[in-house]
C-alpha cells in the first residue's frame, strides 16, 4: 500500500512530466524549467526535488513517452501484418504525439547524450517490428534485395522530413494528409 | 500487463512470453532455445549486432545506445552498480 504522501507525491511528478510535454512541444527543448514550473502552477524548487537536474527531467520524459509508444507499436503489430499494415500503424502512433516527435526529431541533436540513447531506443522498438515484416517479404521475395538499415533509414527519413519541413506541406497535420502517398510510394519503391 | 525484464518489451498475448509460459518474467526473444533467459553477454551482443543490422549505427554508437537501455531493465541491474 502506497502511502498518501507517495500517492501525492507521483502524482505531482507526473504532472510536471506532463506540462513539460506540451511546453516542450510548443516551444521546444530549450524551455527553460522557470517556465515549466510557471505552466505547472509549481514552485521551481519542486521539479528539482523530482528531476535534480533539466538533463534528468528530458530523459525521464523521453523514457515515458518510449515506453508509451513501445506499448502502442506492440499492440498495433501481428504475426501475420502486411507491410502496408505496419507502416499505416507507425505512422498513426505518430500522429497521436506529432507536434513533440517533431520537436525532437528537430532538436535530438542538441539534447543531451542519454537523451540521444533514448531516442536512439525509441527507434529501435520500430527497427524491431519494422525488421519482422520486412524479414517475411524477404522470404516471400516480393521486395527487393536492399539491407535492412537502408530500408529503415529510408523510411524514417521520408517521414522525419515531411515532419520537420511540414510548412513546405501544409498548416495542418503532415502525416495526417499525406500518410497515404508516403506509404504507397515508398511501399513501390522497394517492391519487386 | 507484464513487461519483458531483460529487453522492456511488452507481453500481453500468451505467444509473447518465453515458452508460451505467462508466468515468465521474460519475452520470447530472451529465452535461449531450452526456454532458459539469456546471460548477460548473449542479450547485449544480440542487441547490438540488431541495433547495427536495423538501423546501420556505427558499432561504438550502438554498444552505448544498447547499454543505456539495459541499464534500465530490471534483469541487468548488477550489472550496472556504481
Ligand atoms: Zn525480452
Amino acid at each position: 500500500m502506497k502511502t498518501k504522501r507517495q500517492v501525492q507525491k507521483e502524482a505531482t511528478r507526473l504532472h510536471i512530466l506532463e506540462t513539460a510535454y506540451h511546453i516542450y512541444a510548443e516551444e521546444g527543448f530549450s524551455a527553460t524549467t522557470n517556465r515549466i514550473a510557471r505552466a505547472a502552477s509549481v514552485s521551481h524548487g519542486t521539479i528539482f526535488v523530482h528531476f535534480p537536474t533539466v538533463e534528468n527531467l528530458i530523459v525521464c520524459l523521453l523514457d515515458d513517452f518510449n515506453a508509451e509508444i513501445n506499448g502502442q507499436l506492440h499492440g498495433l503489430s501481428e504475426k501475420n501484418e502486411q507491410l502496408e499494415t505496419f507502416l499505416e500503424a507507425h505512422i498513426n502512433v505518430l500522429i497521436r504525439y506529432e507536434a513533440f516527435y517533431k520537436r525532437l526529431i528537430s532538436e535530438v541533436n542538441g539534447l543531451p547524450q542519454e537523451a540521444k540513447f533514448v531516442f536512439i531506443n525509441m527507434q529501435s522498438v520500430v527497427s524491431f517490428h519494422f525488421n519482422q515484416v520486412i524479414e517475411r517479404c524477404k522470404k516471400e521475395k516480393t521486395i527487393k534485395e536492399i539491407p535492412m538499415h537502408i530500408i529503415f533509414n529510408s523510411w524514417l527519413g521520408l517521414v522525419h522530413y515531411y515532419l520537420t519541413n511540414s510548412y513546405l506541406f501544409t498548416e495542418g497535420s503532415v502525416l495526417t494528409e499525406y500518410k497515404e502517398e508516403l506509404i504507397c510510394n515508398f511501399i513501390k519503391l522497394i517492391k519487386k | 500487463m507484464k513487461n519483458c525484464i531483460a529487453c522492456g518489451m511488452p507481453m500481453k498475448k500468451e505467444s509473447d512470453f518465453a515458452m508460451g509460459d505467462t508466468k515468465k518474467d521474460y519475452c520470447v526473444y530472451c529465452a535461449r532455445p531450452d526456454g532458459s533467459m539469456q546471460s548477460f553477454e548473449e542479450k547485449k551482443q544480440g542487441l547490438i549486432n540488431f541495433t547495427i543490422k536495423t538501423q546501420g549505427l556505427e558499432k561504438g554508437v550502438a554498444e552505448k545506445a544498447v547499454a543505456n537501455m539495459m541499464s534500465k531493465l530490471p534483469a541487468w541491474q548488477e550489472y550496472f552498480q556504481k
